[in-house]
Order: structure tokens, then C-alpha cells, then sequence
């Protein structure tokens, strides 16, 4: 019989998973676009407690890091200027509810095809591996952003560099959208 | 030594807890008194250095008889403490309004947030490496264990502290949205745009101590940075602290950098509409992101629970006496005492230097802070690739 706090700390993940859905339910359900906002963050932080209790440190505080702390700010800001006329939703769905309702239920059907096995079946004993000659190295690491770095940065860097340089081109094209109206 | 079931871990990570912020506590209101006495002497104040609570008390009457005697009196260190004690009991009793078109969720969730996401930061802090104490065997529950010298000393301390620190941009933000009202509406959004900026030399000085102690481990880094380090180490060490120190003025908007609450400008900022307790979460929030910076700069840079800053003590040990060995290991008041100077510094550049105009800060922050601290990032490569 063990104790239920170490019950929950075995079910940490499943709390985590459920505080944020509840999070992304506030984001639909809110008629305000602020409080949209801060239910967006709230299921951000919960994600980022779902990475921690995988014992996937590095990518938790990342997702803190980028998401809670930068990505849903730029929302705020964006949110915050646009919707200065404090004009609320009158209702909380909008017209294209029947063709999001089919949608979400088309996509339902599609997730639950797809993982039917991870969700009802009997989870794989091995992690699925691409190329296991490069993850030999990643044994040596003592922690998440060691394993990470030496990813990104030797075995898989020509990838890594093309993703940063795609990410550059979406930077040189806001600069040029933001520009053209000055010039 | 035995070890603690699970249950008896969480005991004492409550108890950790609650010393930090016993401690967060008594530092806030000792450096708001301290900002008050500094800065009347600092600035010829009248009422703070001078008001006291009359005729009453043992320093009271020997006060009394300097007076007489025709002499300002020596002991008037507790001179103010009355001001102290009637903004506190202002803070508290005041009446807690509410705007009338205020969004009153956010209006009531933004102090919250900005003191939450101060507060927890001091998760990852570890004040002192190893053991901090021992229960006594008489004590209920989890005597005789030990309590390590920070409540979570995670492999990531650095990434949480910088990650939880940006949220609490949300804080201020959103009480400027809430408060539904011009001002407060400008002051979040200049604050949010500063505190964005010097973000980002924030976290490129802070990378120069990872590069130089190869961990992001805030109990490690500081171990690595105070005795870990060759006679090279210094300068990347010196140089950015000084970057992070001006960062750390900008990112709890103090004077010299206090955009938000630009008073001729703003009238009073992001929190024009607040009274009562919820302002005085904003207050409190300020000071506990102070005293933060100021730990993580003593953590970082300042040397932690070893006595010489920036590294020196790693050169001195060897040469250390038998005798002064003392000084030699790490203990948790020489990292409070960094803590409290730097607070004092904060005061001290208050009273100094006048505030700066918004343009000039954002050119700081992009022109000036950034390229020198990857400078001094390039500095640490260097040392870490020749001289360690």
C-alpha cells in the first residue's frame, strides 16, 4: 500500500496533461481575447510540467522560456492593440462553428485511427531509433542539454543549419513586409 | 545518515521553502527602510533620517541627552522607522479600489503573477553547496536529517531562473491592459518592450559564467566560478558582471532605468490604478526581483558562499593558513552579505544617477549592452578553450 502523495507523484504527468487541457479549453471558451491569452500560458506552463515529470528538463525550461516567456507575450501585445475597442464576443462560438465542429470531429476520428495502438495497445519495450550508431554517444551525457547540444551540434548539424537558415529567411522577409510601407 | 522517505522530502522541502521566504521577508522591508535612510543621507532628505518615535526607549533617551548637550545624536540608526511602519500599515489598511471599467480578472490575477514569478525563481538558487543543516534528533518527524543548502538544485537552474523570470513580464503587462485607462496602458507596454531588451544581454551575460563552468547546475556554477577558475578567468568575470549588474537595473526597473513608473512622464506607471495590497504585491515584487538579481550576480559572479569575489578565491585557497581556513570554505552568510551590498549598491546608483530618457535606454540595451557582452561571451570561449 503506498502512500496516495506518492501516488500522485507517479500520476504527476496525467495532472499535468489534464490542468492543460483545461488551460486550452479557457483559450476557446473565453469570450474575452486577454483572457484567452493567459488560459494559452497556464496550458504553456502545464506542458512544460508534462516535459519535467518525462524528465525532459532541458525541453521544459525551453518551452518556459520560449513559449510562456516569449511567444505568448508577442500574443499579448498583439491582442492587447487590436482588441482596443473592448468589444466581447456576444456569443462564445462563432458562424464557422458547424464547419469547425465537423472539422474537430473529422480530426478526432483521424488521432484516434492513428493512435489506437499507443493509447489502447501495449507500449513497444525500445525507444524507435532512426540511425542507433549516433545515439552511442548520447549515453555518455550526464544530462538533457549535454545529449541535446551534442546532437544539434555534431551529429546533426547540416540539418540544424538549414532549419536556422529557413528561420532566417522568415526574418528577412518580416523585415522586408514591415519595411515596404516607409520606403 | 539516513535517508528520507518520500514523504519526509516533501517536509522538508516545505521547511526550505518556508526559510526562503521567512528570508525574502525580512530582506524586503530591511531594504525598503535601508532605501529610506540611504537616500535621505545620500540626497539631504529631511524626514527619513530624522523622524523618530519621540522620547521612548534606551536610544531614545540617550538621544535625548546628545540633544541636550548640544550634539546631533550618534545613535539615530532607527531613525525613519516610523515612516516604515506607517507605509506598511498604509499598504495594508488602504482601501482596495477597483476600477469601474477595469477587466476585474486580470485586474486581480497581474500583482499575483508578478510576485509568484519573483518569488519562485529562488527554486533553483542554492544558497550554500552541500548540507546546509541538520535537523536535531529531538525534532518531530524528519530529525536528523539534512537540508540541502538550496530547495531544488536541478541540472536546468539557470534556464528556470531566466524562463520564470520572463514571466513576469506578464504581471505588469497585463495590469497595464486591465487598469483600462491611458496611462497604465503605456507604462506596461514601454515596460514590457524595456524588459524584452535587456533580455536578451541578460541572458548573454549570464552564458559567459555557463561556457567558463561547463553547467547550467546553479550550486556547480557558482562552486566552478569561485574556486574552479585560472587567473584568465577573471576578466570575462569582471566584465560581465558589470554587463549583467546594468541589465539587472533595467529588468526590475529600477532607477536608472524605472520606465515604467516614469513619474513626470506617466504619472505612476503600469500600476497607476492600483492601491492597497494589490499595489503593494507590485512593491513587494520589485524588491524580491532585486534581491534576486542581486543573488544570482553574487551566485555568478560575486564568488556565492565563498568570500572573494570574482574567482580569487580558487587563487588564495592554496596559499591559505591552517589557521584562516575558515575563509577559505563556503558559508551561507558571506553569500546574504553579497546579497545586502548589492542591494545597497542598488539604493546607492538611485540616489546617483538621474534616469534616462526612453530612446537612450532602448540604444543602451541594442547598441552598446549586446555587442559587449558577446564580446565578453567570446572572452569566456577563449579562456575556457586556452587557459582551462
Amino acid at each position: 500500500m503506498e502512500h496516495p502523495l506518492e501516488t500522485i507523484g507517479r500520476n504527476m504527468f496525467a495532472i499535468f496533461g489534464v490542468l492543460a487541457l483545461c488551460g486550452a479549453a479557457f483559450v476557446v471558451a473565453s469570450k474575452s481575447a486577454v483572457h484567452s491569452v493567459i488560459g494559452f500560458l497556464f496550458a504553456m506552463l502545464c506542458i512544460a510540467g508534462c516535459f519535467l515529470s518525462l524528465e525532459a528538463e532541458f525541453l521544459g525550461m525551453a518551452q518556459i522560456l520560449v513559449y510562456a516567456g516569449g511567444i505568448v507575450v508577442l500574443f499579448l501585445f498583439v491582442v492587447m492593440l487590436v482588441e482596443m475597442s473592448k468589444k466581447t464576443e456576444k456569443t462564445v462560438f462563432q458562424l464557422q462553428s458547424r464547419y469547425a465542429v465537423v472539422a474537430v470531429m473529422f480530426g478526432a476520428a483521424a488521432f484516434v485511427g492513428v493512435f489506437r495502438k499507443v493509447i489502447f495497445g501495449v507500449a513497444s519495450p525500445d525507444a524507435l531509433v532512426l540511425r542507433p550508431e549516433l545515439t552511442q554517444g548520447l549515453s555518455v551525457a550526464r544530462q538533457n542539454a549535454q545529449a541535446l547540444s551534442r546532437g544539434l551540434f555534431s551529429d546533426f548539424l547540416l540539418p540544424f543549419e538549414i532549419l536556422s537558415v529557413i528561420l532566417l529567411v522568415a526574418l528577412v522577409g518580416a523585415v522586408v513586409l514591415a519595411k515596404t510601407e516607409r520606403v | 545518515m539516513p535517508t528520507p522517505t518520500p514523504i519526509q522530502s516533501i517536509v522538508i522541502t516545505l521547511i526550505q521553502c518556508l526559510l526562503v521566504v521567512i528570508f525574502v521577508f525580512v530582506v524586503v522591508p530591511l531594504t525598503v527602510f535601508a532605501e529610506r535612510k540611504v537616500l535621505g543621507h545620500l540626497q539631504q532628505r529631511l524626514g527619513s533620517t530624522r523622524v523618530a518615535s519621540g522620547h521612548v526607549g534606551v536610544t531614545g533617551w540617550m538621544n535625548r541627552g546628545m540633544w541636550k548637550w548640544g550634539r546631533v545624536p550618534v545613535l539615530s540608526y532607527w531613525r525613519g522607522i516610523p515612516g516604515l511602519v506607517a507605509d506598511v500599515l498604509k499598504l495594508i489598511l488602504k482601501e482596495d479600489i477597483l476600477p469601474d471599467k477595469a477587466d476585474k480578472f486580470v485586474f486581480f490575477i497581474a500583482p499575483a503573477l508578478s510576485m509568484v514569478a519573483a518569488v519562485v525563481v529562488f527554486a533553483a538558487v542554492s544558497f550554500v553547496p552541500g548540507v546546509f543543516f541538520i535537523f536535531p534528533t529531538w525534532f518531530p518527524y524528519v530529525g536528523g536529517l539534512p537540508v540541502s543548502g538550496g530547495i531544488a538544485d536541478i541540472n536546468v537552474g539557470l534556464l528556470w531562473i531566466l524562463g520564470v523570470a520572463s514571466v513576469g513580464v506578464y504581471g505588469i503587462v497585463l495590469a497595464g491592459w486591465a487598469s483600462n485607462s491611458k496611462y497604465p496602458l503605456l507604462g506596461g507596454l514601454r515596460s514590457a518592450a524595456q524588459m524584452v531588451s535587456y533580455e536578451v544581454p541578460l541572458a548573454i551575460s549570464l552564458l559567459a559564467p555557463v561556457v567558463l563552468s561547463a553547467s547550467l547546475n546553479f550550486g556547480e556554477m557558482s562552486a566552478r566560478m569561485a574556486i574552479g577558475l585560472p587567473f584568465w578567468g577573471l576578466v570575462p568575470q569582471i566584465l560581465g558582471f558589470l554587463i549583467y549588474l546594468t541589465c539587472g537595473f533595467a529588468e526590475t526597473n529600477r532607477l536608472p532605468f524605472d520606465m515604467p513608473e516614469a513619474e513626470n512622464e506617466l504619472v505612476a506607471g503600469f500600476h497607476t490604478e492600483y492601491s492597497g495590497m494589490k499595489f503593494g504585491f507590485f512593491y513587494l515584487a520589485e524588491y524580491i526581483n532585486m534581491t534576486v538579481v542581486a543573488a544570482l550576480a553574487s551566485g555568478f559572479f560575486l564568488g556565492g558562499p565563498w568570500l572573494l569575489p570574482f574567482g580569487l578565491q580558487g587563487l588564495v585557497n592554496p596559499f591559505l593558513p591552517a589557521f584562516l581556513s575558515w575563509f577559505g570554505e563556503p558559508h551561507a552568510i558571506f553569500f546574504v552579505v553579497k546579497i545586502i551590498f548589492l542591494l545597497f549598491t542598488y539604493i546607492w546608483v538611485r540616489g546617483t544617477i538621474p534616469r534616462y530618457r526612453y530612446d537612450q535606454v532602448m540604444s543602451v540595451a541594442w547598441k552598446y549592452l549586446i555587442p559587449m557582452a558577446l564580446f565578453n561571451l567570446l572572452l569566456a570561449a577563449l579562456v575556457r578553450c586556452f587557459a582551462v
